[in-house]
């Protein structure tokens, strides 16, 4: 496990026992900001692409001929590694849910980058996720310090 | 949607529970004795690998499908696989990680009906 305790210039950012970088928590938004980066590039990328052959197209490998698809995919590889650093000081039951954060990222983003505009039914479901993390992060947080 | 497309979207939500089961046991195992211990790197081989058909699987889908169809399929993962931390990792559910992944459940599924 990370520990770093003689870098007094970073301790007023930084967790008790990890760096920033280093902190399980940082992970996860770091691994939900590539997903989501990811999952705008292979959407894009799949719907230029043509797959070869009708029976196969729901394999969605057709998808190898765009350039958006891999660097979707070079994000799902960013993403992978964070997780797996996640999953190694987390309980995936804490983790999984957490990084749910997703769904909020995504229309909150669209919303400030593309003007896009968010449904009441949408604010509630972002309201409800987030509701639901706080509720999550106090006992999850106590569990981290036992860990 | 067809009666595939309902068994790809399955098959896609069970191989991303399993895939990510798998690949906590590695990295427990990891923690544990070593990412260069051989039963990590089996462990880690095997939840790749599962992840990887999950994730063509789930790019073969977004070409039939909107993002917000198959975002309330992603919603339910989140009770699956807190379900099955608890009951195969033996992972402790407390109250209150239950009512937040219900909560998260519904707003996700709010989200991707809205």
């Amino acid at each position: 496990m990370k520990k770093r305790h003689s870098n007094s210039a970073d301790s007023a950012v930084t967790h008790r026992r990890y760096s920033l970088f280093f902190n399980p928590w940082f992970q996860i938004a770091l691994s939900t900001a590539f997903v989501a980066a990811s999952e705008l590039c292979l959407k894009r990328g799949v719907m230029e692409s043509i797959p070869a052959s009708a029976s196969w197209s729901w394999t969605g490998l057709a998808g190898l001929t765009s350039g958006l698809v891999w660097l979707g995919i070079l994000l799902v590889i960013f993403s992978f590694i964070s997780w797996l650093y996640v999953l190694k000081h987390l309980p995936l039951s804490v983790a999984f849910p957490a990084s749910q954060v997703v769904h909020v990222l995504i229309p909150i983003t669209s919303w400030l980058v593309l003007g896009e505009l968010i449904s009441m039914t949408r604010w509630c479901g972002i309201a409800f996720v987030l509701l639901g993390l706080a509720v999550m992060a106090k006992p999850a947080a106590r569990l981290e310090e036992k860990i | 949607m067809t009666a595939l497309s309902l068994v790809l979207i399955l098959t896609s939500l069970v191989t991303f529970v399993a895939g990510n089961l798998i690949l906590k046991r590695a990295m427990e195992h990891a923690a544990a004795l070593g990412l260069s211990q051989s039963t990590t790197i089996r462990y880690l081989i095997a939840g790749t690998a599962v992840m990887a058909v999950s994730f063509f699987l789930n790019l073969g889908l977004l070409r039939q499908f909107d993002l917000s169809y198959l975002y309330p399929f992603q919603g339910l993962s989140v009770i699956i696989i807190s379900l099955c931390a608890a009951v195969l990792l033996r992972e402790k559910l407390t109250l209150p990680l239950m009512i937040g992944s219900l909560l998260i459940t519904a707003g996700v599924v709010l989200v991707s009906i809205s």
